[in-house]
This record gives structure tokens, sequence and C-alpha cells, in this order.
């Protein structure tokens, strides 16, 4: 089953004991940034520390996810072969507008890969859209590529884009936030909502997980360790969901033993969509504690 | 782990950040320095917490918000700063602080030159280049009895500097000349080192230095956190006098110092006032020589320029050694005349 | 790989290590290190220092470092980085020798 993408931590690729730290504080993928937290005389030092730290420190369980400068400048080259080689877990795109931009960054990891006899296609990828004519495309963006996992918004460039800012009820941010998960889930991929600034205001920030959980999001971005308890405690699935779910988990065993094609439960059939949301229920209510699973 | 610092450059021409960065150097008990080419702020959410500033090469108004002391501000300020350094190419930094910063200053690397009493600390960012440079002097060094020294500006080099250097050579066995090498002249120093050069040839015991990065201007010097605008001419001398006495003098055996009058400049005159006091106090002999007069008028390279910036360049004639006067009238100056046409500056 | 000019990597905060890269002419490299923990780490400190900068080839430089408890992994960047900011502008990172 796939790993639980609830929260993403932003952390510096400039800053050494951030990239040491960060994995203590329980976030389920960490996003390495070589492109905007860097200052433009210092990307040549980010990329080697981003390099020597994911070569070198042992981040357990957590997603490596280094965030690239656009191919098309003069860092991002240098920055997919390095981090190829350290062995990242996920190549994160800025600003992708169209499936052209997936497959140059996709053959640019791939000659890497073939390069060092790292296994093809085990570099994964990850798209930002950050602008309208990104959001537009978004469905063609999402299925470019077999290595790509998810989508994601990254909203600040993109109010600017659309000539408006950000408020606190999000309503400038709507039309992009569905298109993104609408086109995540036609592709079977994963949707990433954008991060919340305003590291003090944890009430304005519950609200928006709230309704980004509500739109069908899988997981937010996150500056600040602080907020990510707040992420997984609302992804955390109500005892309800939980007991409707390890029933349709149990219905499924049952059909599987008994040989049957068809699952069913109280009458109504169970199709895998249906089995498939239950176990990632399952899954998210493990993390958080909630349920344990019975052998 | 910090994620609440951030640092921002302040741009002092903006006058509501410059009043703001007043304001808050006033609390910590310091003046914004006239001379700045780059400040940055650090902040915590929107209030500023520490500051610093540097002027080419040195590192000046440091400040760090006393609740926010200990905790790492000045690191990142003095990161800063040193980066903004880097790209700008310098390599040898120098810094002016209160003396009891100095073990704070240490852990970053920084060590010190010279210090006047409890009032000043000049440090640098290496840990043995002014011993360097005395050791450098020294292999220029010759063992006599009479051993005199000399620092001139020479802005041009006139018919005055000569009467002083040779007077100093008449009158002792080796005379050891320091042109100061700070740009803060509108003749470059290249230009001032070669027209001392060509002025001094016909004179057997004469070694030629460049000052260095340890002697600089009293126009550049860091005023801003010496209380009494009037004693800063003093900590200043006493500062360069430091330095002069504890790693050029051994260096070089030197026996006495000549100085030129100075009539004009009241900053001058109390600069060699103290100089005078504070080398005889070490058994230095500190002479000082009367200007050269021309008709009851004595020769200044203020003057020189002057006639310069009037386009009247064969006035300096009579000011001026020939190997000066050829100078400005050939080719070669002609950039450097243009420059000093246009400089609004009087040095 | 020769180093031609002075360069400098790295930041006075804590977890990370400033290093100043010199040209020296004597061959040998010399290591200047100011660091809270020379005691307990100044020897492998150092040996990581010396060891990066023979990976890339370099036998002759002066190293200026300032640690502020910097891991292993955070030093061989900042050398690296610093090496390769001290010489020609045409070389290009050798990822084999980085390793």
């Amino acid at each position: 089953m796939e790993r639980l993408r609830r929260t993403m931590m932003f952390v510096p690729g400039s800053n050494p004991s951030m990239l040491s730290d960060a994995c203590i504080y329980g976030a389920d993928s960490l996003m390495f940034d070589l492109e905007d937290a860097v200052a433009i005389n210092e990307k040549d030092s980010a990329r080697l520390l981003v390099y020597n730290a994911i070569k070198t420190i042992d981040y357990g369980n957590t997603e490596v996810v280094v965030r690239i400068n656009e191919l098309h400048g003069p860092y991002g080259r240098d920055d997919v072969e390095a981090m190829v080689r350290a062995g990242v877990d996920v190549i994160r795109l800025p600003k992708t507008e169209r499936k052209e931009d997936i497959y140059e960054v996709e053959a640019a990891i791939e000659e890497v890969e073939r390069k060092i006899g790292r296994e093809i296609g085990s570099t994964k990828m990850m798209a930002a859209v950050e602008s309208p004519i990104g959001v537009i495309n978004a469905y063609e963006i999402a299925t470019a590529s077999k290595r790509l996992i998810g989508i994601a918004l990254g909203a600040e460039d993109y109010a600017t884009n659309m000539k408006t800012k950000r408020y606190p009820d999000g309503l400038e941010l709507l039309g992009a936030r569905t298109q993104i998960v609408i086109a995540a889930r036609a592709a079977g991929i994963y949707a990433l909502d954008t991060v919340y600034t305003h590291i003090d205001d944890e009430e304005g920030f519950k609200n928006e997980v709230e309704l980004i959980k509500q739109l069908g999001f899988d997981g937010k971005s996150v500056i600040n360790p602080r907020q990510i308890k707040p992420v997984c405690d609302i992804f955390a699935p109500t005892a309800e969901e939980i007991k409707k779910s390890e029933n349709i988990r149990r219905a499924a065993q049952d059909a599987k033993e008994q040989g049957l094609g068809v699952i069913s439960l109280n009458g109504k059939m169970i199709d895998k969509p249906i089995v498939d949301r239950a176990n990632r229920v399952l899954q998210l209510a493990t993390a958080v504690g909630l349920y344990k699973e019975e052998i | 782990m910090d994620y609440d610092f951030n640092g921002k450059r302040i741009f002092l021409d903006d006058m509501l950040e410059r009043k703001k960065l007043e304001i808050f150097l006033n609390i910590q008990g310091i003046k914004l320095d006239k001379n700045l080419d780059y400040t940055v702020g650090i902040y915590k959410a929107n209030e500023l917490i520490a500051t610093g500033s540097f002027f080419k090469n040195t590192l000046r108004c440091l400040a760090v918000k006393s609740e926010y002391q200990g905790m790492g501000a000045l690191n990142t300020v003095v990161s800063n700063l040193m980066n903004e350094q880097y790209k700008r190419g310098f390599t040898h930094i120098f810094l002016y602080t209160k003396c009891n910063y100095i073990r704070l200053f240490n852990d970053l690397g920084f060590y010190e030159v010279a210090r006047v009493e409890d009032l000043l600390e000049f440090m640098e960012n290496k840990s043995n280049d002014i011993t360097n440079y005395s050791l450098e002097l020294a292999k220029t060094s010759i063992k006599a009895g009479r051993v005199a020294s000399i620092v001139i500006n020479a802005n041009p080099f006139t018919l005055g500097h000569q009467h002083l250097i040779e007077e100093a050579s008449n009158e002792n066995d080796v005379v050891h000349v320091f042109v100061v090498s700070e740009e803060a002249s509108v003749i470059p120093f290249s230009v001032r080192y070669e027209l001392v050069r060509r002025g001094t040839t016909h004179l057997k015991n004469i070694v030629l230095h460049k000052t260095g990065d340890y002697i600089i201007s009293n126009a550049t010097f860091p005023s801003y956190f010496i209380k009494d605008e009037e004693n800063v001419v003093v900590v200043h001398a006493k500062l360069d006098l430091e330095v002069y006495k504890k790693y050029i003098v051994p260096a070089l055996g030197i026996t006495s110092r000549y100085v030129g009058e100075e009539p004009y400049c009241s900053v001058t005159k109390k600069y060699n006032e103290v100089m005078k006091g504070s080398l005889e106090k070490d058994g230095i002999i500190c002479k000082t020589i009367p200007r050269l007069s021309i008709n009851g008028k004595a020769i200044s390279a203020s003057s020189v320029r002057q006639y310069i910036r009037e386009d009247k360049v064969k006035e300096i004639k009579g000011l001026v050694p020939e190997t000066t006067y050829d100078y400005f009238i050939s080719k070669e100056a002609e950039g450097i005349i243009k420059k000093i046409k246009n400089s609004k500056n009087r040095h | 790989m020769k180093i031609i000019k002075s360069s400098m990597v790295g930041t006075l905060e804590s977890s990370d290590i400033q290093i100043r890269v010199e040209q020296r002419d004597e061959l040998g490299i010399k290591i200047q290190l100011k660091s809270s923990v020379e005691k307990q780490f100044g020897k492998q400190i150092r040996k990581v220092i010396i060891e990066t900068l023979e990976s890339l080839g370099i036998d002759s430089c002066l190293v200026i470092a300032i640690d502020k408890g910097a891991l292993d992994c955070t030093i061989k960047a900042r050398v690296q980085c610093a090496a390769y900011r001290a010489v020609g502008d045409a070389e290009k990172i050798n990822w084999e020798v980085i390793n």
C-alpha cells in the first residue's frame, strides 16, 4: 500500500542544522528546497549540503523529497545529477506548466540513473503547479510519467499570477485546488496542498486543513514543526469511519477466503475503490495510534 | 534551530528605515557610522533584533538587542556580512569593537591586532596576518644606529614631502617611508606610490613600503562608538600608534619618526600631538619638520590638487618635484587629471 | 585540482562550519581550526577536511575553519564547495570522486 503523505515539511537546503534535525519532528515527508529558499550565490553550497546529508543521514521511514531549480536555468541539471546520485526518493519540480516539463526532467533523471547504475524508475517525481496554465494542464501533467507520485499546489506564486492575493477563506484558490484534486484522482496519484505561512495563526491553519481535507487532498506542505500535529489530527479517521472500514476489510477477507469474485456487505456490493479507501482509513488510523492491526 | 530569525538588507537611503535603525542603535549605546556600504537587519517576525554593517573591509555598527543576546543572532549577522564581503572580493576583514566583546568575536574567528586601553579593540579575521606583515617588514630591515620612519599619504607627492624625506635621509642611516595604501584619496595608491618612488631615486638610504590595511585615514576611522566627538582623533591616533609600536618599530629597529608640521588641519595637528607624546614616552624620537614654503606659503598637496582641478596644471611646477610635474603633463596622467577635476571631495 | 583564489563557504551558526580556502605556495594542506569542541573532535574534524581535499586531488592549500558543531557530512559539503569555488571556473564537479 502507498505510503502516507499527510505532511511534507519544507526545509531550506542551505541550513545544515535543519537538514540533520528535520526528521525528528515526525513529518511523513521532508522536502529539502534548493530553489526559492536558497540564495543565488549559495546554490552550489546548498546542493552539496543536501547531497552529503542524503547520502549520510538516516532519515528512517521519512520520505526524502528535493525541490530542484528549473531545468532551463543554470542550476537544474546539476541539481538532478547530484540528487539522483545521492539517492533521493522524489524529485519535485518547481513551476510545472505542461507535460513536456515532466518529460524533460524525467529524461534528465533517467540519464543519471543509467550513468550510475541506479534502478531506472527508482527516482520518483512530483509536480508543483503554480500558474494558471499549470492548473489547466493538471491532468496531462498528472499522467505524464509513471514516476509521478503526486501533484501539489504552490499558492503564493499562483495567487500573484492570478492577479489576486491570499485571503483567509481561500476562495481565490478554490478553482486551482479542485482542478488539482480532480486531476490527481483521475490519474491515481496524490494531491498535496500548499503552505500556510502565518505560523502563529493556529485557528486559521486548522480551518484551512479542514477545508482541504474536505476537498479531498491527501496532505499539506508545512513550514514549521508546530504545524505537523494539527494536520495529522484532522486527517485522522473518526471512530465510526474506523469501524466501517474494519468491516469492509473483513468482508473483503471473507470473500477472498470463500473464493468469491464479488465482495458484499449488508446487501451492498463493495468494489475496489471502496476497499482501497477502507485500507487507507485504517492506515491513517494506525499512523496516529487509533488502530492496531490484528494478525 | 531557529525558524524564526530572518535577515534582510537595510537600505540607508530609505529615510524611514534609517531612522528606525538609528533608534535601535541608540538604545544599544552606539551611533550610526557615517561611512557604510552595506547594512543587514535580523528580524524576528517584524521586530528588528540585531544588525551589522560594513564599510569596505571593516565590519561596523554591530548590535544585538539585549533580550536576544546569547542566541546566536550575532553569528547570523557576522555570517551574512562576511558572505557579502566575499562576494565583493574582500577576504581580509577587520572590525572595531568595545573591549568586552573580544571573547565573542574570538568565537567568530576574529583575532586581536591592537587595542586602545579599555576603549577600542581592533581585530582581523586571520590569526597571524599582522605578525606575517611584521615578519615581511623585518626582511627589509637594515641594521643601523639611526633608523627613521615616515608615514605619508602623498596625494600627490610634493616638494614638501620630498623635503621631509630629504631631511630624514640626511640625518639618519636608513629611512623607511610608508605610503598609505588605503584608497581614500582621489589619486589611487599605485600612482601615489610611484610618484614617491620617482621623487626619491636620488636618495640612497630610502626603503619604500605600503602601510597595508592596518593604518587607515581619519576620514574612514569608525567614530561611532566614541562618545566625545573630540576624542575620536585621539583614539584613532592611539590605535595607529599601538600598531606602529607593536609591529612596525621592532620589525625595523626604528629609532625615530619624522612628521611634517601641520599648519592647516586641526585634526591632523591633534593627531601629531598625541603621536609625539606617545612615541617619546617609549623612547622614540619624534621630529617635526617645518613645512617647506614658497613665497611665504607652506606647500600643500591640497593646493596642488586645487590647481589641477582648475585646469592650471602648469602652476604646480613650483610646488612639486620635476618627476611629479613630468607625470602630470604627460599622457599617462590624463585619466587621473579627469578624476581630480570630477571629484567633489576635497581629499 | 589547483587552488588559485580565496573562497569562503558556510556560516557561523550552530551546527555549521565556516571554511575558508586559500592558495599556498608550499606543498601540503595547512589547517587553522577553531572549534568549541577541539578537545573531543578536533582530530576528527581535521581528518575529514584533509580526506575531503585529498579526494578532490588537492595537495596544497590553507584552510581556515571555524566550527560550530558541524556533522561530518556538513564539513565535507562545506570543504567540497569551498574547494570548487577556489579553483578555475571551468572545473565542473567530478561526482565520481565526491562520493
